[in-house]
């Protein structure tokens, strides 16, 4: 598995695409620092700048939709130059084939919200809005890191519909569709789409003030999540299991 | 030139694109609906508020979704000949690049107008279904206005993340990024007036009278979005310029 992982990271390494999308991660922190300017405040609770730089929009729609994305770049070129025929000689199990692109997305994810984290901080204590802590920097990058692993599990889905399809149009509408039924979903129960169920894990014991849920039972976003990428690996294995 | 137009709604209509936009359109009118039957606070709107529906439904579709399906579309109209390897073939007919170019736009352009008209036909009957008795043929008309006015203005809004895409070569999936970011930005650009009246995402709204604004913010708002407009054009423009330049040096090698 080591080694499949290791070799999609060099075919990476011609995608320079990718190291682009990563520049996302500032988004939300210099929009944070632009909101908190406007309205013109200082002295700011460092979890209320947290929840706009990284636990909002970050959350609900960059970071899915940028995973969405990265994985279908992942899956397409294989599928359209048909090399899967030649993967499969070699052999490497179909199973195999599809985790390794999993992890590649997990850890494109956690270096995604380690930058997100490190932005959020640059640009919350160099202005003033926030008084620097080691306990508030802890707090975000365990969030952060809880973000990155639970969003690279909730895209799973869509990394299944890439991996079952030639094209490139259908996971990418899907993810668009995917990522804005998870943002506007959340406030009608957030126990349903996976994730509305990381808000519901990363707000647990009230640790992001201001942000009302409908269901506030991490066991059962867990559980919610775990279905969502069982039925994700059931799909890719039984389709890829078909496919010759 | 109405050759060319017929030929690329002939390839679209064997492209699942159109089926999946329509999907897409659909599931956000239902989605809205969902959160505006649900309650989470006292001071929340929902769908008993007359013309909430429709009003909110065009706003999430255009912040979160419809441009960047209308980017994906025209920029996959645009690359498609040369990734399918379909130019070649096209060049020996002979297809004018300028006319061919300029067809794809035009349908673009039509594509955008239809989907915003799809979402008002959903949201209009979802709308008379819940307050029959409070509708007036000016509400209905203010609408689609609104409506068909987002159609036009998200088109040009988004014309020159397609018109770049030729450019980018392999790299359309960066139009898309372009794409879905610039529309997210818009909700942050309405917080202070100017950056409303010149963002082109906000700018939309301003022109389709979403935002009340005053008459000359109306005219800068248009003039920005016509300056997206004629960004694309002239970009376009270059890239067929370029191409020409590539072909006469293949002649004298």
């Amino acid at each position: 598995m080591l080694k499949l992982v290791q070799i999609e990271f060099c075919k990476l390494r011609r995608k320079k695409l990718i190291w682009l999308m990563l520049l996302s991660a500032f988004i939300m922190p210099f929009f944070a620092f632009l909101y908190f300017g406007y309205l013109g405040q200082t002295d700011i609770a460092p979890a209320n700048f947290y929840k706009w730089s990284a636990f909002g929009f970050t959350l609900f729609i960059i970071l899915p939709f940028i995973l969405g994305l990265f994985g279908t770049m992942l899956m397409h070129d294989e599928n359209r130059y048909d090399m899967l025929k030649q993967l499969w000689i070699v052999p490497v199990s179909k199973m195999g084939y599809f985790f390794s692109k999993f992890f590649v997305v997990l850890i494109y994810s956690i270096g995604f919200m380690l930058i997100n984290a490190l932005a959020s901080v640059l640009f919350s204590v160099i202005p003033n809005y926030v008084s620097f802590g080691w306990g508030s920097i802890a707090f975000l990058l365990e969030r952060s890191l809880e973000i990155a692993v639970l969003t690279a599990l909730a895209v799973l889905p869509i990394l299944a519909v890439s991996a079952l399809q030639k094209g490139y149009i259908l996971p990418i509408c899907i993810t668009l569709i995917y990522v804005l039924a998870g943002f506007l979903i959340t406030p009608v129960n957030s126990c349903l789409h996976p994730l509305s169920c990381i808000s519901v894990i990363i707000a647990r014991n009230g640790a992001i003030s201001e942000l009302t849920l409908p269901q506030n039972s991490v066991p059962l976003a867990l559980v919610s999540i775990g279905l969502w990428v069982a039925a994700s690996i059931l799909l890719v294995n039984i389709k890829l299991g078909k496919r010759k | 030139m109405r050759i060319l137009l017929w030929a690329e709604f002939q390839k679209l209509r064997r492209s699942s694109i159109i089926l999946f936009t329509i999907f897409a359109t659909i599931l956000i009118a239902v989605i809205v609906f969902v959160g505006g039957i649900t309650t989470v606070t006292a001071e929340q709107l929902t769908t008993d508020t007359f013309g909430w529906y429709m009003t909110i439904t065009q706003v999430w579709a255009t912040m979160f979704v419809l441009p960047a399906v209308i980017a994906l579309l025209g920029s996959y109209m645009i690359c498609r000949e040369e990734q399918d390897d379909t130019m070649k073939s096209l060049r020996l007919i002979p297809v004018n690049e300028a006319k061919l170019t300029a067809a794809k736009m035009i349908v673009a352009f039509i594509f955008s107008i239809l989907v915003y008209l799809l979402l008002f036909a959903i949201t209009f009957s979802i709308e008379a279904a819940l307050h029959f008795s409070d509708l007036s043929m000016k509400v209905v008309f203010d609408f689609l206005k609104m409506y068909l006015i987002e159609g036009v203005g998200v088109f040009l809004a988004v014309s020159p993340i397609i018109a770049i895409v030729p450019y980018l070569k392999k790299s359309y999936w960066l139009a898309l990024v372009m794409a879905e970011i610039y529309s997210f930005a818009g909700l942050f650009m309405s917080m202070s007036n100017t950056s409303k009246t010149l963002y082109p995402i906000t700018a939309i709204f301003g022109v389709s009278g979403y935002y009340e604004t005053t008459t000359s913010n109306w005219i800068v708002s248009f003039g920005v979005l016509l300056l997206c407009g004629c960004l694309s054009f002239f970009i376009l423009a270059g890239l067929n310029r370029s191409r020409k330049g590539n072909k006469h040096n293949e002649k004298t090698i």
